[in-house]
């Protein structure tokens, strides 16, 4: 009683009795165990060639005391487990591999501080362990199948209890039941037993497949057991119940060697493994899955770990095969979890983002759901004792997939564009103004502005046909060019999608009369087009049209009427009104060869015009770039497709690369060309698209991608007939001279589409086989074979 | 600016942490501390659970979806020191590879452009990386840097193979940007489109790295955003253009280059809107 008054007053000062840092000494030899002396100040190491007492300085360990006497040791010196009794300070108990249980006083005044010497066990003895509140009872637990009381005043064990020669791991005495003591079995059962009755137990459960190493009472006696097997499990077990109910299980990497639950703290316990494993984790067994927290200093198996004070959580000590001793810092031990990334974060293909991330961090308090099967995060027991460490407890994440609202971010329009998109098969006037519209369509008023400008820049003014196209969008050119010119500054294009507030004054003119642009464009059009013209009835909206700054005003009210405002292209032949004005291409050549600074075209436009951004008149006049040579506009264009590029739109470079072909392919270098090609094509293929992305693979320049098509196109047939691999003289089977692609329907030879059955070979026209198996399942070749069309 | 479209309930027993989408977005990986890796059908804005993979023993902190012309094939890694290697054939999912080499925890795969085949970077805390490549008939060829980091090594992550004709053998496994700072690491960072680095740290910085130089030898950070708390994740958007990035304040924000090269905020999320209070904060040290 004296001791333990004692050693609750060192702990009055709120656990400072007991300090130290992470510190560690060299053995001699490998460890097998440890303990702690009940006042936490010394350590017993025993091992097959070790057992010394260390003291705990505050800095470093200190051998006290070799207890390995005599030139040539004993056996009873081969320790598989030692203890030091928790309340006689004095004696320790250790169990030897010979079978020998030996107790130790070390209060005796000479050199052997061997006391008791109970050799009745047979066999290796597991485990040693002293009641805890009697003094004098010892328990043992050994390989020979027995466990055995003795009374350390007698000379002999005073009970023996049979284990029904199955090998004993481990023995503990319960913290809450005086008589009742808990083994542990190779065979993977516990048992408990009174230890008044050794003739039977009280109960035996089966803990684990495989043997169970190890079992540790919760000290804060709650009746809670847990265990650690080879099954690299450890269970804790509600022992309360009439039935032992396992409430927690913890699976860890390796078989479980040790467990012991850490002091002052209800859930934590600490492992460490019999082999493969050299670190001891600490888990929170309501978060079974990953260690509150490890220690990862031992080099070799740890094969003892014990807790330094009973009231302490904040120092654990550990012995190891390597050799060492360890003392532990609480707070020096690694943290697997906070290296765990909480958060996973990943865009999908269409601009949607997987987003998932702790509960706790994304969800407040109030607006918590519950998870089902109920919430565990905040057992009552966390209110009282608000503790960092129950924080640790149970963490969910949530996963949520957030769609973004910006026009940039969502990815439609790539999979539209590039489906409607023509690349080939039409004049080049014609593919453009497609582009065009396919682009305006899609609300991308940059790109079909640049599509219709490439247009104009490179089309054959000695062609009738596109000149009087040329005259359809006039405008559309010097509003290009000022947007060229702009271009490598400018950053986000509308479509691109910042927001204008973020965007620098400049910028923002610039969009804004960029968005609008198209449309008053097509507009001005149709207002040039009446004045000098007869089409009067044509003219759709002659009623709204007043002058441009009501144009602009409604334009700029009504972005969603833009598209009325556009007439066919076709409808309005201006090719008289283009010769009109020869003054024209003056400001665009300025322009031009001024870029990328806007400076002369727009200084003329806004004195022509009290609109800054309506260079409307001046606009329409740029149509004179016919007699430029349209080599004069490559540079641009190549920047232009080198900022798309930049801006991630590989699609709109590659697109204008392909429908400018020769006309810009020798601007670029082959690589750009060829990264640009893969990018795009591996875009497509990401998006499912294999017809466009062959399309592509077709049209381009590129060796390198061309030949992508040319690779795996070779198909091997066997011969319906024969079953044989057809020699590649065509049609005819060499070996049974027949036809090989015969249509089991019509029985003449298939060319183009031949279909046939995977089952028995047999097929012919798509048609006619789809008709066929429309009727009967079965082959149309009568071999019996129930076919099947998908 | 984002709106949610669906929470997909995980039914993870542990937290997330990361989830990849496929190469045709279509499926979504999860994987999580419990263990396991989901695996979700996500088209149509519902999402079934297709597979769930278990056989890891410990929290399995990454996964990866490798290019689609090696069939459907996912690895992970995990605190276990596992590296699994999936594939999905007929319609089940089963364990392809397992790498055991490693001696600690395992933070980090992926693999490599396709062009080099069949191969996958790990990094792991035990200081080394391992590259394993498909060699075919499920041989795998096991290649280890170790000591590629002395105190372990946090992110791999590919340049992709952009250069024609670059050498194959040598592919260019994009180390990943250590701050010997954080002991314990917790940087991680992706590569994507554009010889454009994006890099994260719990530092709270996110940095830009561009090389002009072609070698790749020089590349110049440029601080994104000092973030006020620890930031955990980036991604590129397909195109390259836009980036996200999820911080611990439960935030994920998107960033975009303006025209005079800064990159501005153009969006942010917050689910739970002032949910973080420092009671739910576990990132704290107990003592």
């Amino acid at each position: 009683m004296e001791k333990m008054s004692r050693v609750s007053t060192a702990l009055g000062g709120g656990g400072g009795a007991v300090s130290g840092r992470t510190m560690f000494c060299h053995l001699d030899a490998p460890a097998n165990a440890i303990s702690v002396c009940r006042d936490a100040s010394q350590v017993v190491v025993a091992g097959r060639n070790i057992f010394k007492i260390y003291a705990l300085e505050d800095e470093q360990f200190v051998e006290k005391l070799n207890l390995r006497v005599g030139r040539k040791p004993s056996l009873n010196f081969s320790c598989a487990d030692v203890m030091w009794h928790q309340m006689e300070e004095n004696l320790l108990a250790t169990a030897a591999t010979n079978g020998a249980v030996v107790t130790w006083n070390l209060g005796k005044p000479s050199r052997n501080k061997q006391d008791q010497l109970f050799t009745e066990h047979k066999r290796t003895v597991n485990k040693v362990c002293f009641h805890p509140s009697e003094v004098y009872m010892l328990l043992s637990g050994s390989q020979d199948g027995f466990m055995k009381c003795f009374d350390l005043r007698k000379k002999e064990s005073v009970s023996t209890f049979s284990g029904q020669s199955e090998s004993v791991r481990d023995v503990q005495f319960s913290m809450k039941e005086y008589f009742t003591f808990a083994a542990s079995f190779e065979n993977g059962n516990v048992q408990l037993w009174d230890i008044r009755r050794p003739d039977r137990y009280e109960r035996m459960f089966t803990a684990h497949n495989g043997p169970v190493f190890c079992c540790d009472w919760h000290p804060d006696d709650r009746g809670w057991l847990a265990t650690g097997g080879r099954d690299k499990m450890v269970k804790v077990w509600d022992m309360s119940t009439t039935r032992a109910k396992e409430i927690h299980c913890v699976q860890t990497i390796a078989s479980v060697a040790r467990v012991k639950w850490r002091p002052e703290r209800k859930w934590h316990l600490a492992t460490c493994s019999m082999m493969v494993d050299h670190n001891i984790y600490v888990w929170d067994v309501r978060r079974p899955f990953i260690p509150f927290a490890t220690f990862e200093e031992h080099k070799d198996v740890t094969t003892g770990i014990a807790w330094r004070h009973q009231h302490d959580p904040h120092f654990l000590l550990s012995g190891s095969k390597d050799s060492t001793l360890y003392q532990h810092m609480f707070k020096d031990a690694s943290r697997p979890v906070d290296k765990a990334n909480p958060e996973g974060l990943c865009f999908g293909l269409f601009g949607d983002l997987a987003f998932a991330a702790k509960e706790s961090l994304i969800s407040s308090d109030a607006n918590r759901k519950p998870y089902p099967g109920g919430d565990r995060r905040y057992p009552i027991f966390f209110f009282k004792k608000p503790d960092l460490t129950e924080q640790f407890a149970h963490v969910s994440s949530a996963l949520s997939v957030f769609e973004t609202g910006l026009e940039s971010g969502r990815m439609d329009w790539f999979s539209q564009t590039a489906r409607l998109y023509l690349l080939s098969g039409k004049p080049f006037a014609e593919l453009c103004d497609h582009n065009a519209k396919v682009a305006k369509e899609l609300n991308r008023p940059q790109v079909s502005t640049t599509w219709t400008m490439v247009r104009i820049m490179f089309s054959d003014p000695a062609n009738p046909n596109l000149s009087a196209k040329l005259g359809t969008l006039p405008l559309m050119n010097s509003f290009s060019m000022k947007d060229m010119g702009a271009c490598p500054d400018m950053g986000a294009c509308p479509d691109m999608g910042a927001c204008p507030a973020d965007r620098g004054k400049e910028g923002r003119s610039d969009a804004a009369h960029l968005e609008p642009g198209t449309s008053h464009i097509s507009n001005n059009d149709d207002n040039e087009e009446t004045e000098g013209s007869d089409g009067q009835a044509e003219y759709m909206f002659g009623d709204a049209e007043l002058d441009d700054d009501d144009l602009y005003s409604v334009e700029h009210d009504n972005p969603a009427e833009d598209q009325e405002y556009t007439l066919p292209q076709e409808a309005f032949p201006l090719r008289h009104e283009i010769l009109d004005n020869p003054s024209a291409p003056e400001p665009l050549q300025q322009d031009k060869a001024e870029s990328p600074h806007v400076s002369g075209g727009e200084a003329e436009a806004t004195c022509l015009t009290p609109i800054e951004s309506c260079s409307l008149i001046s606009a329409s006049q740029p149509l004179y770039t016919a007699h430029l040579p349209a080599g004069f506009f490559c540079p641009v264009v190549r920047d232009m497709l080198r900022y798309y590029a930049e801006q991630g739109d590989v699609q709109m470079a590659v697109s204008v690369l392909i429908v400018l072909g020769e006309r810009i392919r020798k601007e670029i270098d082959d690589l750009t060309q060829e990264h640009w090609y893969t990018s795009y094509i591996d875009l497509l293929q990401r998006f499912e698209l294999w017809n466009v992305s062959n399309e592509v693979i077709k049209l381009s320049t590129c060796g390198a991608i061309t030949c992508l098509n040319q690779t795996s196109t070779t198909l091997h047939v066997n011969c319906s007939n024969c079953k044989r691999p057809m020699s590649n003289r065509g049609w005819v089977c060499d070996r049974c001279h027949q036809c090989a692609s015969v249509c089991a329907v019509c029985h003449h030879v298939v060319k183009g589409l031949f279909v046939w059955c995977q089952g028995c070979s047999h097929g012919g026209h798509l048609e006619h086989m789809m008709h066929w198996l429309k009727s009967s399942p079965h082959c149309p070749a009568g071999c019996g074979h129930l076919c099947e069309y998908t | 600016m984002v709106s949610v479209i669906n929470t997909v309930d995980t039914s993870h027993e542990d937290m997330i942490h990361d989830a990849q989408m496929d190469y045709y977005g279509t499926r979504l990986a999860t994987c999580s501390s419990d263990r396991t890796v989901k695996i979700f059908d996500v088209r149509n804005g519902g999402q079934i659970l297709v597979a769930d993979l278990r056989g890891h023993e410990g929290p399995v902190w990454q996964v990866a979806w490798a290019h689609p012309m090696y069939g459907n094939i996912l690895a992970s890694c995990s605190y276990d020191r596992k590296v699994i290697v999936w594939k999905e054939e007929n319609g089940s999912w089963d364990k392809m590879y397992e790498y055991t080499g490693h001696e600690s925890s395992v933070n980090s795969v992926c693999w490599g452009p396709y062009d080099f085949g069949l191969i996958l970077a790990c990094g792991s805390s035990d200081g080394a990386i391992s590259l394993l490549t498909f060699t075919g008939e499920q041989q795998w060829d096991v290649k280890k840097i170790s000591n590629a980091h002395t105190i372990g090594c946090n992110a791999v992550s590919w340049a992709p193979a952009v250069v024609p004709g670059s050498l194959v053998d040598q592919p260019s496994g994009q180390k990943p940007n250590y701050v010997k700072r954080f002991v314990s690491g917790g940087c991680d960072n992706l590569v994507k489109l554009w010889n454009t680095i994006a890099s994260c740290s719990q530092d709270g910085r996110v940095f830009i790295w561009t090389c002009e130089d072609p070698t790749g030898n020089t590349w110049t950070p440029k601080l994104l955003h000092k973030f006020v708390d620890v930031v955990w994740h980036v991604s590129w958007s397909i195109t390259g253009n836009i980036l996200a990035v999820s911080g611990g304040d439960n935030k994920v924000t998107l960033w975009k280059e303006s025209m005079d090269g800064q990159w501005a905020c153009i969006s942010d999320v917050s689910k739970g809107q002032g949910a973080v209070s420092s009671i739910t904060d576990t990132q704290q040290s107990e003592q």
